[in-house]
């Protein structure tokens, strides 16, 4: 599982009519844990930066939430 | 001058261009909050030389990339034709 994302279990309440989701997840990507950019950080190569969207892997986040089933039996 | 569709090379040059045109929005970025940062700095300037490069290499094969004066507009009035950027 992607490292990136957290999950809580909210309280599900007998007489709540819309029960929320057993499980729910968030994503706390790369650039929480970074307050200054760093120089001298390594980069993709162009091709690779233009189809992650970032020219630096240390940033990139995947963001490709996790499937139903694995976090809601 | 338009035939359907554009040979391979207008691809491969507009997609090489589509790369260097993004590594050098993140070099901006990246430079306007570390402005002293010198390899950096050195990166863009081959980034932007590569750019020029593909850039006179598209519009000697295709015709003009900007408008207003910006591309090499040559003989003929051509920027009109197909395909346009939303046809490419």
């Amino acid at each position: 599982m992607d490292k990136q994302w957290r999950f809580y279990r909210p309280y599900r309440s007998p007489f709540d009519p819309c029960v929320p989701k057993r499980v729910k997840a968030y994503i706390v990507p790369p650039n929480q844990f970074m307050p200054f950019q760093p120089p001298g950080l390594r980069t993709f190569s162009p091709h690779e930066a233009l189809r992650r969207g970032t020219l630096w892997p240390d940033l990139y986040s995947r963001y490709n939430p996790p499937h139903r089933e694995e976090i809601d039996p | 001058m338009t035939h359907h569709p554009m040979p391979k090379e207008y691809y491969r040059l507009l997609y090489e261009l589509q790369a260097v045109d993004f590594v050098l929005v993140e070099l901006t970025l990246y430079l306007d909050t570390h402005p002293d940062d010198t390899q950096a700095l050195h990166e863009f300037h081959q980034y932007q030389r590569r750019k020029q490069g593909l850039t006179q290499q598209f519009e000697q094969a295709f015709g003009p990339l900007h408008e207003f004066g910006n591309s090499p507009v040559g003989a003929r009035w051509t920027w009109a034709e197909s395909p346009w950027p939303w046809q490419v």
